[in-house]
């Protein structure tokens, strides 16, 4: 069956339809196309025509134009739209009328890196020329890097990679700074938070050390579709960028469906689980032959789903091949050949977290299911563009959970289908990461006096405070780097910390330990605990011992029937406060410095099928400490002084998770990167405070922009409380009523009114 | 706050700032030099280093003229053991041999404008030699003095010479035996003489901090006197090795002589290899012998191999593989292959006694001799229809 079939079929069929809150259909989009841009090298255009391209897409000549005429430029289209064109022809241009000339190729992984190479050695080889494409990554041979410094025409790598094993070393890469050309930064949509403020700076040391071997080199920069690429591409690079976004790629019809479980519980607005509901609908998808990625937000139900869905098409010697599952902490070669199997067709079902997202190459595939809202509008749609080729039919299930944001995004369809996507907010001038990536600038190459930084303010201020510290050393007009340390290793651009991933490995068989996947620190408390029920495969695993010293996590094959889902504690402690104000109506509001630890103290086990609670268990495990940026609202005496101590804390709840629903909507952040903490006597003002701040060490000026307009959240609040019909609190408002009682919906609805000064 | 006091923030552990009064302003012409000279006494067979045993050490060429009084020693000492464009070398020694002896030439920078007149001395003095010979130089040495030139805007082609890095000579005769094959340990166990008093290595990026912040002299005493060690250690390692190569028959260490045969062989200098395989005796004769049958056979002398392996087999040597070469010598040289039968038959016979080792290896040797027993077999019964 193909999807217009499959289509009219669910169309048709009521029982499926009394729960599809809206169908939405795009029409298919036809082709725009474009002479070749004038100035290109002329061996491109024969062999391109012989891969069957005859013209461009619109926005591929745009692009190609604006960068032979010297632009930095930045891409934005949505997903298969030909987008490595838009860098390919200009770079092999220029290679082929200069041999000397170099470019550098970043991708946000790996695997990405490995997928965009393969298709540039396929045109390097088509036109029969000796244009040395390599990628230098952490599994790049000893033995074959020196050849990749010399020789590399082309330089495919990874953030990371330029960071800590370029730069530092960039005396043997001569040849490379001394001509590069262009650099290419492909998905910058990944970019954001810390990882992208890491990124920045890393630029800015590059952009400093082509300034030292003489080079200009221009960026040609792509982004998936955000709110705001030019000014993400801008603070990136530290230039202006020009911006080619009129897409030209056709694309085949659309259809996405708004699905909401039915309620099952109408007091307490309970709603089926979504994990079933997914579950149904992707094995129908199955069962109809159509090939089909479900999303799924955590790694845990990436496998609970995995583990439902391969009990569906076992065949009788228990092969379930067919549906696979795929998320980080699965080992490099066995994502390649779930990728591989993908694109061949043998896999005809994948479920995936977010880490299927970015364009790795997996084909295009008939439809697409999310399991809840992936968290940005962003995402959604990174997702949903899995399903849809350039001809043919496609069709995306989004199934709402019962989290309040899923409920507000099926309510409101046209949030998702018609409002712009997120801003990917950054803040290079995070201190903490420039003042990493200054100690790593001053390393490669000593600043001379009255030296800048890119655009980063206070460098002199910066070197005083390094020469003070002994760690540079000022003498004859230059600051020199001064002491034994490779300040490089000391910082990991995606985290804060410079942490090493976790170890798992299973101990099932006494004779042969075997390591099956790795995790970052940050998860390892919540996920790898001991006793924790770890999933792999959808293969259940139970965590023997948790070696935190020594990163590894031992682990032993189970049958439990149940999972575990652990408990998060978060305490705070004041820092600095660097702004506050009292309104008129006395809440007192301030903006400041937050240390975030975070403890996991319990686990609770869950059984299968029927998701009730079997008990607990008890995790000791150290904290994780965060340094961050936050604000906070305190309430006037007067007005906690109505309430008992459990009414309040039941209001105060109700208001935290108001917030949690506006903060991500109106910062135009995901919502794991702002958190909501509410205190009913908090250690830091000794009252009642609503706390909001950088779920992001350091922050990314999140808590500044709620600050500025923190009214508009609190009133935004309010809306949302007053307008919701349900009795006392629901998922889709303050919180359902199991949560926050009886009172809970009334008394949130009230200390916002208090506190919006209505 | 500002932005001085957020850095004191979130750095830890907090910084004490003690003021330091601004240095008057100085101007930098010349670095440091320091100069040694050793009678010749003390080096006694410098001078009969010889081109053609340093190519056997090697797979470097040497160049045609070659004079050991043409080989620049070379050893720097660093501001940071881990490489990258910040590390510098603030340290760096120069020897030579002369008709009157040895002369160590030693440059130091007292600050980092002083670096680039320690840079151009090198490249003076490199220009005057044809021969590198360092410690580790290849990875360590060079390329640090290479991203010095660079980042100091010098283009130059002084250290691209012939080299001869000494810890790579020494890691392929010697690591067998003395398992860490460092200088002290190699002055040690080669020329008998233990270091005293030395300043291990790990500490010597201190002393440059140090001495910035003090200006006192004295903290470069050991450094020098280190580095002047090390620099004519290298002359005298160099000739002793020389010595060892030409002379393998004095080596008083069994692992030694093969370890050198295997050094040899992996300069295909075959018959120099095969001495040392010949002369290995005590525990390691098995295994010389193994590599002198293998020699053998790479060369297409497979009478001479088997001779070899039928040597191990009379002395019970080397395990079942002496027993599997005789099996395909006798299947494919002398097409014999009931012989070839009877020698996989005693190689099963062997590693079905009770064993110590393990398990699993055991069955994969009985398993492979399995294999090529019932292959045998069947070739046996095709040929007699």
């Amino acid at each position: 069956m193909n999807v217009d079939q499959l289509t009219q079929q669910l169309q048709s069929d009521p029982l499926f339809m009394k729960n599809v809150v809206r169908w939405d259909t795009t029409p298919p989009r036809e082709a725009h196309y474009a002479d070749f841009p004038e100035g290109l090298d002329a061996r491109l255009q024969p062999v391109l025509a012989r891969r069957g391209v005859h013209r461009l897409y619109t926005h591929q000549a745009h692009a190609v134009r604006e960068v032979l005429a010297g632009q930095d430029i930045v891409v934005v289209t949505p997903t298969a739209s030909g987008k490595t064109m838009c860098y390919n022809l200009p770079v092999l241009s220029a290679i082929l009328k200069n041999d000397d000339a170099r470019a550098l190729y970043l991708f946000p992984t790996k695997a990405l890196s490995a997928d965009q190479v393969s298709e540039l050695y396929e045109l390097i080889e088509e036109m029969g020329v000796d244009i040395k494409t390599y990628t230098y990554d952490g599994d790049t041979p000893g033995a074959a890097r020196k050849a990749v410094r010399q020789a590399g025409h082309i330089v495919v790598t990874n953030p990371d990679m330029l960071h800590s094993g370029i730069l530092p070393h960039h005396t043997k890469w001569v040849k490379l700074f001394e001509n590069l050309r262009y650099i290419v930064i492909d998905e910058i949509h990944t970019y954001r938070g810390v990882f992208g403020s890491n990124l920045a700076n890393v630029l800015r040391r590059l952009l400093r050390l082509c300034e030292f071997y003489g080079s200009k080199p221009q960026f040609i920069l792509c982004s998936a579709t955000i709110a705001n690429p030019k000014e993400l591409a801008e603070t990136l690079t530290g230039r202006p960028v020009h911006m080619v976004d009129d897409n030209g790629a056709p694309m085949g019809a659309r259809h996405f469906v708004f699905y909401n479980p039915p309620v099952v519980n109408r007091q307490l607005g309970i709603r089926r689980g979504v994990i079933p509901e997914t579950r149904n609908i992707t094995a129908m998808l199955l069962k109809n032959g159509i090939q089909t990625i479900t999303f799924a937000r955590s790694r845990l139900t990436v496998e609970v789903l995995t583990k439902y869905l391969k009990d569906i098409v076992r065949d009788p010697l228990g092969n379930a091949g067919r549906v696979r599952g795929y998320r980080g902490g699965y080992l490099p070669t066995e994502r390649r050949e779930i990728e591989k199997g993908l694109r061949a067709g043998h896999i005809d079902a994948v479920v995936s977290t977010n880490a299927l997202e970015l364009g790795i190459d997996i084909g295009a595939l008939d439809a697409c299911v999310l399991c809840g809202y992936p968290g940005t509008i962003a995402s959604a749609w990174q997702q949903a563009g899995r399903a849809g080729r350039r001809k043919g039919t496609s069709i995306v299930f989004f199934v709402a959970s019962s989290a309040a944001i899923d409920q507000y995004i099926v309510s409101h369809p046209d949030y998702l289908l018609k409002k712009s996507p997120e801003n990917a907010l950054l803040n290079p001038d995070n201190l903490y990461i420039l003042l990493s990536h200054f100690k790593c600038a001053a390393f490669e190459l000593p600043f001379e006096d009255g030296d800048g930084f890119g655009n980063a303010p206070g460098a002199p201020e910066l070197l005083e405070y390094l020469d003070e510290a002994g760690i540079v050393r000022h003498v004859d007009g230059r600051y020199h780097w001064s002491a034994e340390d490779f300040p490089a290793s000391q910082i990991s651009l995606r985290s804060a910390a410079a942490e090493e991933n976790f170890l798992i490995v299973d101990i099932t068989n006494p004779q042969k330990h075997r390591v099956i996947g790795e995790m970052d620190r940050f998860t390892v408390p919540m996920l790898l605990h001991e006793n924790a029920i770890y999933m792999h495969e959808a293969q259940q695993y139970q965590v023997e011992k948790l070696d935190f010293d020594a990163c590894k996590a031992f682990i032993r094959q189970v049958d439990a029937g149940y999972y575990t889902d652990s408990d998060l504690n978060i305490s705070l402690s004041l820092l600095d406060i660097e702004r506050e104000e009292d309104s008129a109506r006395g809440v007192h509001r301030a903006l400041g410095e937050l240390r975030v630890s975070c403890l996991v103290t319990m686990f609770k086990k869950i059984k299968f099928d029927t998701h009730e609670n079997l008990g607990f268990g008890h995790v000791r495990l150290p904290e994780t400490d965060m340094h961050t940026e936050g604000m906070w609202w305190t309430l006037p005496d007067e007005v906690a002084a109505k309430y008992d101590s459990d009414t309040l804390k039941n209001g105060m709840m109700g208001v935290a998770n108001l917030l949690r629903i506006v903060a991500p909507l109106s910062l135009m952040c995901a919502p794991q990167d702002v958190a909501v903490v509410y205190q009913v006597k908090s250690p830091i003002t000794d009252k009642p405070t609503i706390f909001l701040y950088d779920n992001l060490p350091g922050g990314v000026g999140l808590s500044h922009k709620a600050y500025g307009m923190q009214q508009l959240l609190l009133e935004q609040a309010l809306q949302i409380v007053s307008d919701c019909e349900c009795p006392f609190g629901c998922p889709s408002c303050a919180g359902p009523m199991g949560e926050i009682g009886m009172t809970g919906k009334r008394t949130a609805w009230e200390l916002l009114t208090a506190l919006t000064g209505g | 706050m500002n932005l001085r006091d957020k850095l004191n923030a979130i750095s830890k552990p907090k910084i004490t700032v003690t003021p330091v009064e601004a240095p008057p302003v100085k101007q930098y012409t010349d670095c440091w030099h320091g100069r040694a000279h050793y009678p010749m006494r003390d080096f006694p067979f410098a001078l009969d280093v010889r081109r053609e045993t340093v190519m056997l050490m090697q797979g470097e060429e040497m160049p045609d003229g070659f004079d050991p009084m043409r080989i620049l020693y070379l050893d720097t000492e660093t501001t940071g053991l881990g490489g990258g464009a910040g590390t510098v070398a603030f340290e760096v020694g120069l020897g030579w041999l002369e008709e009157d002896g040895f002369h160590v030439h030693q440059l130091l920078m007292r600050d980092y404008p002083e670096e680039k007149f320690l840079l151009e001395e090198i490249v003076r003095t490199a220009d005057r030699f044809d021969v590198i010979c360092t410690f580790n130089g290849k990875t360590f040495d060079l390329p640090l003095l290479r991203n010095r030139f660079i980042m100091n805007r010098i283009r130059t082609a002084c250290l691209d010479k012939p080299h001869i890095d000494l810890l790579h000579i020494a890691r392929r005769v010697w690591k067998l035996r003395l398992r860490r094959c460092n200088l002290t340990n190699l002055e040690e166990a080669l020329l008998g003489v233990p270091r005293v008093d030395d300043l291990p290595g790990a500490l010597v990026p201190e002393r440059f901090f140090s001495y910035l912040k003090t200006g006192d002299f004295r903290l470069f005493d050991d450094v020098l006197e280190h580095n002047a060690q090390d620099i004519a250690s290298l002359c005298t390692l160099l000739a002793h090795m020389c010595r060892m190569y030409e002379h393998p028959e004095q080596l008083r260490f069994d692992e030694d002589v093969y370890s050198m045969g295997v050094a040899l062989d992996r300069f295909r200098h075959t018959e120099e290899a095969r001495r040392c395989y010949r002369l290995a005796g005590g525990e390691m004769h098995a295994q010389g012998q193994e590599r002198l049958a293998a020699s053998y056979r790479r060369c297409g002398e497979k009478e001479e191999a088997a001779q070899v392996w039928l040597g191990m087999i009379a002395r019970r040597e080397g395990g079942v593989t002496p027993y599997v070469e005789m099996a395909k010598y006798y299947e494919h040289q002398r097409k014999d292959i009931p012989a070839a039968l009877e020698m996989v038959r005693r190689a099963i016979a062997l590693v079905s006694e009770p064993s110590l080792f393990d398990e699993t290896s055991v069955q994969e040797a009985r398993n492979a001799l399995q294999y090529r027993y019932d292959r045998l077999r069947r070739k046996q019964g095709r040929s007699k229809e």
